[in-house]
């Protein structure tokens, strides 16, 4: 890959610092520690009220929350210093940028869901892995751009497979966008993603940071173009059709199984056969970055919102399996 | 009711380059149009605009903006390094009108989805036009967001809904779709004077819409728009124009006053008087 493109108005990088010390004297060893996928529809938010939504709900969707409150106890033992996630709803049309913002905080109204998420963020951001991050893909010949503007919106996908990994926000993040160009479909994107991922990996390796990674992606992802008046009736709440169910199974089979190289070789045929919203290249950012290991992934829920299928999925490293 | 309800129609950009302060020749020529077309469409003392961005897109039925007053700060996730990633914006609803839209929309069966939310994301898209069309906020608006997976018949019948309204609330409307062409973005960061097509297909695609929109062909327009969507990746599909001719708001020969490239996507101002 040969094209390198920066903003003129990038400014240049910090020098590296010491990573944050978790307890100095057993500071757990650097690397990425676990990879999830982590699904985000604003459902899940909304369905667990926390007190920075503004809508109420009576619940709904519990087994995939329930996948959620699994891994948060998974990720309390992991102990990291950072999540990091990328998430189909930063929809960047030229290039991959990174969150660069030290204290992103406001409020996030979604623009297709404002009935279900109208959110009240205040994130904590890893400057320094943040702008290795951007370094890191640019040197690999990526098109890549560092967001320093406050006033952007944080999106629902990044929010969303943040709070549900950690609500009490205490550790730092980093929010990689998608690139979605008009070639976004073609597989050439997905490439591009692999060297996303390997540069990710790079720069937490650089810097020394023990990273919890996350893809905010949903699987196969037709679905309803109406709601019910109580958004969630679970009476409601099925597959969109056999074809798309039997797909996502056939899938998280492969994931259940492994290796890493076969899912993301599925990937495409997937994607074809379901919409699914892997195609915002978040899951194959996820592999790569885990440096695709020969190891199955723990498929810790699934279900479906408003139709789409959705899985909570965790790929722990054999070098971190002993956490 | 013997005055007409819609009092003349267009097609314009939603890229914000248009609002650069130091713009490629091509943005600078489109600005200039839509400016103009916007001083054309008040000329025709309509009493609101009726709006449909495609940068609004949604997935659950119709969204329609019912909050009076819809003002804020846009900083755009991709454009926000650009003077004209930021854009603040102080609009105007015809909520009498707005209302009555959603109600049609439901009337005919589809689902209008009320949205009256503060904090709301208002897209670039909207912003970038009302500000050019009407820079000094004299008309209110009515918008209705563009769903990803409804259908060129489905969004005619949301333009439909929305004259209809008008003409049951003795409105005068002016109806605006805000909508690139071909979608060929150049997927690198470049230089203003750079800037053109990404394609030369894609260009000579945008050239035959446009010349069929000239000869006021818009049934061939219609005709030609899943195979121009194909192969010029158009803009949401291009399900902008269905809607245009649903509302009445394109109606016979248009008037191509500009066209070009915005960042290797194309583009054109296009109007259509009653
Ligand atoms: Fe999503």
């Amino acid at each position: 890959m040969a094209r390198v493109f920066q903003l003129p108005v990038t400014t240049g990088r910090t020098a590296i610092a010491a990573p944050a010390v978790v307890g100095s004297t057993d500071r757990p060893r650097p690397g990425i520690a676990a990879g999830y996928l982590a699904p985000h529809p604003p459902h899940l938010i909304y369905a667990e009220n926390p007190p920075q939504n503004e809508p109420r709900s009576t619940g709904g969707w519990e087994v995939l929350r329930w996948a959620y409150a699994e891994l948060r106890r998974r990720l309390t033992r992991l102990r990291p210093d950072v999540l990091v996630v990328h998430a189909p709803h930063w929809i960047t049309m030229v290039g991959h940028h990174v969150n660069c913002v030290p204290n992103p905080r406001g409020v996030s109204v979604e623009p297709i869901f404002p009935h279900l998420f109208r959110y009240h963020y205040n994130m904590t951001t890893d400057v320094e892995l943040a702008e290795t991050i951007a370094d890191c893909a640019a040197e690999a010949g990526l098109v890549t751009s560092k967001l320093r503007e406050p006033g952007v919106r944080v999106d629902y996908a990044t929010i969303g497979a943040l709070h549900l990994a950690n609500p009490s926000w205490d550790i730092p993040v980093v929010s990689l966008s998608a690139n979605n160009n008009p070639y976004f479909y073609a597989e050439a994107a997905l490439d591009e993603m692999e060297v996303l991922g390997a540069a990710t990996r790079r720069a937490i390796e650089t810097t020394g940071r023990r990273a919890v990674l996350l893809a905010s992606n949903s699987l196969s992802h037709l679905h309803w173009d109406v709601e019910a008046d109580l958004p969630e009736d679970m009476s409601r709440e099925h597959p969109f059709s056999h074809h798309q169910y039997q797909w996502d199974i056939r899938l998280l089979d492969l994931v259940r199984t492994g290796p890493t190289r076969a899912v993301a070789d599925f990937v495409p045929q997937h994607i074809a056969q379901t919409a699914s919203e892997t195609k915002a290249g978040s899951l194959t950012w996820l592999l790569a970055a885990l440096d695709w290991p020969a190891i199955p992934g723990d498929v810790l829920g699934y279900g479906t919102i408003i139709g789409t299928g959705n899985a909570v999925v965790e790929w722990v490293p054999e070098e971190f399996s002993d956490v | 009711m013997s005055e007409a309800t819609v009092v003349g129609g267009a097609l314009v950009p939603g890229m914000p380059h248009l609002l650069a302060a130091s713009p490629a020749p091509s943005w600078k020529r489109l600005a200039e149009a839509v400016l103009e077309v916007g001083s054309r469409l008040r000329a025709a003392n309509p009493d609101a605009v009726l709006l449909l961005s495609t940068q609004w897109f949604t997935v659950l039925g119709h969204q329609v903006q019912l909050d009076p007053n819809p003002r804020g700060q846009r900083t755009d996730e991709n454009w926000y390094a650009y003077d004209f990633g930021h854009l603040d914006y102080d609009l105007r609803t015809d909520t009498a009108l707005a209302e009555a839209w959603a109600a049609e929309i439901d009337t005919v069966g589809m689902q209008a989805r009320r949205t009256h939310y503060e904090h709301f994301p208002i897209d670039t898209g909207t912003v970038v036009a009302s500000r050019l069309l009407d820079p000094d906020r004299t008309l209110p608006m009515a918008q209705v967001s563009c769903n990803l997976y409804a259908d060129a018949d489905a969004l005619f019948r949301v333009g439909a809904a929305g004259v209809a309204a008008a003409r049951r609330l003795g409105r005068r409307i002016a109806v605006v779709g805000v909508s690139g062409l071909s979608s060929g973005l150049t997927p690198r960061w470049i230089s203003p004077k750079e800037d053109e097509i990404s394609d030369p297909a894609h260009e000579q695609w945008n050239s035959r819409l446009l010349g069929l929109l000239a000869a006021g062909d818009l049934a061939a327009a219609l005709d030609l728009r899943e195979a121009y969507s194909r192969a010029a990746a158009a803009d949401s599909q291009l399900r902008v124009l269905p809607w245009l001719v649903g509302a009445e708001g394109a109606v016979g020969p248009g008037e191509v006053l500009a066209s070009g490239p915005i960042w290797g996507t194309g583009a054109a101002v296009v109007h259509w008087p009653a």
